[in-house]
């Protein structure tokens, strides 16, 4: 009797065992087939970790406000994040990892010669790359898989050119630009749609890359007489030129693109910073209540705003837009892989993105966004114009 | 464009950039001389004395000559890591002049990716602001940080001139230059001269980023692009001419920039390889005057060895 209720006892506890097991895997699985993932390859460490920590904390604000909101279809949405150092080598190392250990549909990853070095990868996998801030223009031409929610280079240089000719009515422009691939290209950008627009190119100088000093080339533009310069520079030197140009008395409004586009410069140069005139794919808090809350946010949590603002609001956004292709095909009860995701996400084809508005796929794999011009204005930036395509 | 005031632009902001230029190259003739090291690690010495002055100023909130003095002790701090951990293992262990060289790139190297995960690669500057204002002489735009920058220089090298000239450890260092095994045969202790020599470009060299860096951004990567300059200008000045790099560093810096009047203004940096091509394969010696500088020399080493006989 004993033994026979000790062993209806030990049965017993056997089966609770066994029930427990087995509810917790199958809610395990549940839980696994509840959640939906995307991957995120950023620079976490290394010489970009400044810009790459503050865009996944935007990214991972917006995937848990989306899970705030009830998830995806009630499915718990998941973001993956791993670190690329901005490094190509140590970016196929984390793209690998998540493709097979992972298994994500979609990741979204940024720096060119990362999105450049796991493009095969994505290809070769069926696996949907989303590039979210890269902006080299063979970005588009990297395989069926690969797309960009950034608009890839020049978008802004030939906006820039075409305002100072037709809006703000210069006839001649000066171009001062650094001697290297990026440089001349988008120097020839602004040159060909500001004669196009109009006006004239009265000088067109470069500058050696690892120049220390630009007394010369801006004195030759100083002869020139120009009415706008456009400095087409790296963030390292082109505080320094702006600052000779005004020492040399050079007085008129200058033009760059968004790598000035950055506190610091004010800092740095003071009231010579006036009249300076930079662009931005995204826009400011000037220009959406919804990026000043999401600046405020940064400020209060964080205490202070993130390194590279349009940057991190691209990434804040990017999950919005995983997150929608994710709920369409749920919806649609069609299997979740790389295939499927980029068949719906041409389909849907337009997203309505929290911060940076719409953004539409075109069949050439690029975007079109609206270029935002700010200006140094009584010792800050402020918003000057949108320019439409 | 080629006018009066153009010229003495171009030449007046040649002569005041060229400061840091001149001390940059005097750091690495000097070791070049004294220590017989083709130092290429001056770029981690130079890299050290501009974030020192860095996180003096901008993170902890001193003033600028405090800042100064960070540059001097960070730049000197690295110099005596280099020789007492690098140079002076490698001494004694033998090692080969290209093994030292070896060693040089690898240290540079080792410092500025050191430094990039310190500092990350965003640009920065000592001062927050990094314009100086401009009174015009004669239409010619002369900036506060000029002057200022061109005495440094001239204290510089007067102090270097006076103590290899007048002080003990100075002439040590010359007759170490000249011979440095018979100057340990006379009792001069050859590694406390050849720690002194780079100590000293340890100091110069955090001048010369105190003052590059108040005026021009930099970011780890960059001191390794200034010693191009500095190199070229050695070469240029004769090897081991202090003096003649110095004056190789103005011309070099005044050449070039004048260059905009005849060539466009991308050619600049290949005009800098172009000199170095053509005095490396003319001018393999530099272009010294030999007569003065051997009797310069007898004048100076000849009470080297009298002093340090007396001295034992």
């Amino acid at each position: 009797m004993t033994n026979r209720t000790m062993t209806g006892l030990s049965i017993g506890r056997r089966t609770a065992l066994a029930l427990v097991l087995l509810s917790a895997t199958s809610g395990l699985a549940l839980a696994q087939q509840a959640s939906l993932k995307f991957g995120l390859a950023m620079p976490l460490t290394g010489g970009q970790a400044l810009y790459g920590n503050d865009q996944v904390k935007a990214a991972q604000w917006a995937v848990d406000e989306i899970n705030k909101a009830g998830g995806i279809n009630g499915k718990k949405f998941e973001m993956v994040v791993l670190d690329t150092q901005a490094d190509p080598q140590v970016g196929i190392q984390a793209v690998n990892r998540m493709i097979s250990v992972d298994k994500t549909p979609v990741f979204i990853t940024a720096w060119s010669g990362v999105v450049k070095a796991v493009a095969p990868i994505a290809n070769d996998n069926k696996i949907v790359e989303l590039s979210v801030g890269a902006n080299a223009p063979d970005i588009a031409k990297l395989g069926d898989y690969v797309y960009t929610t950034f608009p890839l280079a020049d978008v802004d240089i030939r906006a820039v050119a075409a305002y100072s000719a037709k809006e703000m009515g210069k006839k001649k422009a000066a171009v001062l630009f650094i001697n290297n691939e990026t440089g001349i290209g988008s120097a020839e950008v602004y040159r060909d749609t500001f004669t196009k627009s109009g006006g004239q190119v009265v000088a067109y100088e470069a500058y050696d890359q690892k120049a220390t000093d630009f007394t010369g080339p801006l004195l030759k533009i100083r002869a020139s007489n120009p009415e706008i310069i456009h400095l087409q520079g790296l963030v390292s030197e082109s505080p320094q030129v702006i600052a000779q140009a005004r020492q040399l008395g050079i007085t008129v409004p200058i033009t760059s693109y968004s790598g000035i586009y950055n506190p610091k410069l004010i800092e740095q140069l003071g009231a010579a910073a006036e009249g300076v005139i930079a662009t931005s794919l995204a826009p400011g808090v000037e220009d959406s209540p919804a990026v000043k809350t999401y600046v405020e946010r940064w400020v209060k949590e964080v205490g202070r705003p993130p390194n590279g603002l349009p940057y991190t609001q691209y990434l804040y956004d990017s999950p919005y837009l995983v997150a929608a292709v994710f709920a369409s095909l749920d919806k649609k009860g069609t299997p979740i892989t790389g295939e499927n995701f980029r068949k719906e996400m041409l389909t849907i084809k337009t997203f309505d993105l929290p911060l940076t508005g719409k953004v539409t796929f075109a069949d050439d794999h690029t975007v079109n966004k609206p270029v935002y011009l700010v200006e140094v204005k009584g010792g800050k930036w402020t918003g000057k114009a949108v320019v439409n395509k | 464009m080629l006018n009066a005031t153009v010229i003495s632009q171009i030449l007046w902001t040649s002569l005041a950039t060229s400061s840091y230029f001149v001390l940059f190259a005097l750091a690495f003739a000097l070791v070049l001389k004294v220590n017989k090291v083709f130092n290429f690690a001056q770029a981690g010495m130079m890299t050290c004395g501009f974030y020192a002055a860095y996180v003096a100023v901008r993170v902890v909130g001193l003033p600028g000559p405090a800042g100064f003095i960070a540059a001097l002790a960070g730049g000197a701090a690295m110099a005596f890591v280099l020789e007492r951990f690098g140079f002076s293992v490698l001494r004694h262990r033998k090692a080969s002049p290209m093994f030292v060289f070896i060693f040089t790139l690898v240290a540079s190297q080792f410092i500025t990716y050191a430094m990039t995960m310190i500092f990350g690669t965003w640009p920065t500057t000592i001062f927050a602001s990094m314009f100086w204002p401009v009174t015009l002489v004669a239409d010619v735009a002369v900036s506060a940080w000029d002057i200022p920058a061109i005495l440094a220089t001239v204290a510089v090298l007067s102090g270097l001139w006076a103590f290899l000239r007048f002080t003990r450890y100075g002439q040590f260092m010359i007759a170490v230059a000249d011979n440095a095994d018979l100057a340990e045969l006379y009792g001069i202790r050859k590694d406390r001269v050849l720690m002194v020599s780079m100590l000293i470009a340890g100091l110069i060299c955090g001048v010369g980023m105190f003052l590059y860096g108040t005026r021009a951004q930099v970011q780890p990567a960059a001191a390794t692009e200034l010693m191009l300059f500095a190199v070229a200008a050695t070469i240029l000045g004769g090897i081991g001419n202090l003096w003649g790099a110095a004056l190789a560093a103005v011309v070099l810096g005044v050449v070039q920039n004048s260059s905009i009047l005849f060539i466009p203004s991308a050619w600049q940096g290949f005009l800098l390889y172009a000199f170095l091509f053509f005095a490396i394969v003319l001018f393999p010696s530099g272009f010294r005057l030999p007569e003065r500088s051997k009797a310069l020399k007898r004048t100076v080493a000849a009470p080297v060895i009298a002093a340090d006989g007396k001295g034992g």
